[in-house]
């Protein structure tokens, strides 16, 4: 057995699955204000059962509600917090510095300033409704299996949020912002632990684009662009350590992990970032969290070897397909890559998961829902061969 | 009031199109425009355009200080604004009413180094610029690529660029009194 009452090896997911065509109708009705926020809520239910049911079926052992509620992994805290608002990159474009880096960075996604938004902190910040409580809650009432909830991370959003001429009113320096992000975070953890989650997945993907300083033209994360773009990246690692430690500090009983990834906006894989952990070793092992849930099965997250220094440290949520690729990844590929981190963690300490989620942002999902089925089929097909040969 | 498509009253625009139709000598005024430019020092000029005027510069990497574009660039500029005219007249006249309109211009100068008297092979004007638009609207994309093909095929800056104007030339030496 691995931890809690899990099987060995056991089978998860990152978040997201992709959007029935119905629901993102409705989602551009309800940003239309065609439909309310209630009204949504229903019809995103029947999505939620629909993607609950898929990952039943496919055997996964750890379920999410596959994000179907949320526009993106972090924009949908505008809804559910006081003081921010959703901001075109179009409506911001006066408020930026460095305008022609912005313009890089729209030419390089072949995209228009007005299709991209971010959440952005205009006044101070205060919890209208729970983050993910309702998600959990209605998952709590359709399956008796173990849930994961993510939650976009204190240093994702803090840098996310904090746009200067737009935050700087009310939240003078980044660190302002991130007191309050950090609580509005840890509380959230807390009423999701006291509700049943049974695993909490801190998403930072933006510490790649920290770590391996792209050109310009090779920008992936816009919602990291937008501030803080010459900040010293070791300062950034270590203040991104530091905010996640005071989110989770002291907090027991339900198993926290996060997630960094090279991003997943595009099936493109050239456009994405590439490059090994080693670089972010320091700053996973400074994070006191259970679990690194992190990407494996793309060549561009490197080899498991940069682990040698740094054996048995942590859980490894390890990502064994790739949500991007069409082709389904066989259960002996999945099985040659735990082996080959069986190297460096017990097989107790890993669990299989996909390297990110298959529809990250609600219009632009990078797996359909049938690929995405196969996949999630593949990974627990590999875990039961696993399990007869590790002891279960 | 009439009715007001994309910030545009229908009626008074098809009032102007049957007035300059019914007596084309009105459109007459409409042929001609005028533009004064002054030398401000090292690379910097204003330009006086009826009651408007702006800067025009170098990046500091061509000497200049910045201050503003540089006069390739105030051409991108025109070009792109001049579409979006005419994109949102000729969907205006359709009825569309469009939600977000964007252009994203890059120019590719043939030889630069000719400007600088560096070489003789080639010209120092843009060999090629390419324009995309980006549109929200509701309208099928058949519609919009219509819209968009009469729009570059309607465009004064466009057909000016594309055409090759014919440029005059003239130089008078005079002295400040």
């Amino acid at each position: 057995m691995a931890r809690d009452g899990l099987p060995l090896f056991p089978v998860t997911v990152v978040g997201s699955w992709p959007r029935p065509p119905w629901l993102l109708e409705a989602l551009r009705k309800r940003h239309a204000g065609q439909i309310s926020y209630q009204e949504f809520q229903q019809i995103a239910d029947r999505a939620v059962l629909e993607a609950l049911q898929a990952q039943i079926e496919a055997g996964v052992e750890i379920v999410s509600d596959g994000e179907q509620r949320r526009d993106n992994f972090y924009s949908f805290v505008v809804d559910k917090l006081e003081g921010v608002r959703m901001m075109s990159v179009a409506e911001m474009y006066d408020y930026a510095e460095d305008k022609s880096f912005f313009e890089q960075i729209l030419r390089q996604l072949d995209v228009p300033a007005y299709a991209i938004k971010t959440p952005v902190a205009v006044d101070r910040i205060r919890l209208k409704m729970p983050l993910a409580l309702d998600e959990l809650e209605f998952l709590r009432r359709h399956t008796d299996r173990p849930v994961k909830i993510p939650l976009p991370g204190p240093y994702l959003l803090t840098r996310t949020m904090w746009v200067q001429g737009l935050s700087d009113r009310v939240y003078p320096t980044r660190e302002d912002l991130a007191q309050d992000v950090v609580a509005i975070l840890r509380e959230e953890i807390l009423r999701l632990r006291d509700a049943g989650a049974d695993f909490i997945q801190l998403d930072e993907p933006v510490l790649t684009e920290v770590v391996f300083q792209p050109p310009v033209h090779s920008r992936t994360f816009m919602c990291a662009s937008l501030s803080a773009a010459a900040e010293d990246p070791q300062m950034e690692l270590a203040w991104a350590a530091q905010l996640i430690n005071r989110v989770v500090l002291g907090v027991e009983g339900v198993r926290i992990g996060v997630h960094i990834c090279r991003g997943n906006w595009t099936t493109r894989e050239e456009a994405l970032l590439t490059g090994d952990y080693r670089p972010l070793l320091g700053t996973l092992e400074a994070m006191r969290v259970q679990q690194w849930v992190l990407e494996f099965a793309t060549p561009r997250a490197g080899d498991l070897e940069v682990f040698q220094a740094c054996r048995q440290k942590r859980e490894l949520g390890l990502g064994v397909v790739n949500p991007r690729t069409a082709e389904v990844e066989s259960p002996e590929f999945i099985i040659a890559r735990v082996k080959g981190a069986l190297q460096y963690f017990e097989p107790s300490q890993i669990f299989l998961n996909p390297d990110c989620g298959f529809g990250t942002f609600a219009e632009r999902p990078v797996a359909t829902p049938e690929v995405a089925f196969r996949k999630l089929q593949a990974i627990r097909a590999a875990a039961e061969q696993l399990r007869r040969e590790f002891g279960e | 009031m009439g009715t007001i498509v994309n910030g545009l009253e229908i009626e008074q625009l098809q009032q102007l199109v049957a007035q300059v139709q019914a007596d084309p000598e009105a459109a007459r005024s409409l042929n001609r425009w005028t533009a004064r430019v002054r030398w401000l020092g090292g690379f910097k000029g204003r330009a006086y355009i009826r009651n408007h005027s702006f800067v025009i510069d170098e990046p500091a990497d061509l000497a200049g200080k910045d201050e503003a574009p540089n006069a390739v660039e105030y051409v991108l500029g025109a070009l792109g604004a001049c579409l979006t005219v005419g994109f949102v007249l000729n969907a205006t006249k359709r009825g569309i009413p469009i939600r977000n309109l964007e252009l994203a211009l890059e120019g590719e100068i043939d030889n630069i180094l000719t400007f600088l008297g560096l070489s003789n092979e080639g010209h120092p004007g843009y060999r090629e610029i390419v324009v995309r638009a980006y549109v929200d609207a509701d309208a099928d994309e058949e519609t919009l690529r219509a819209i968009w093909a009469e729009t570059v095929a309607t465009s004064p800056v466009g057909n000016t660029l594309a055409r090759s104007v014919t440029l005059q030339p003239e130089l008078s030496r005079v002295a400040a009194s």
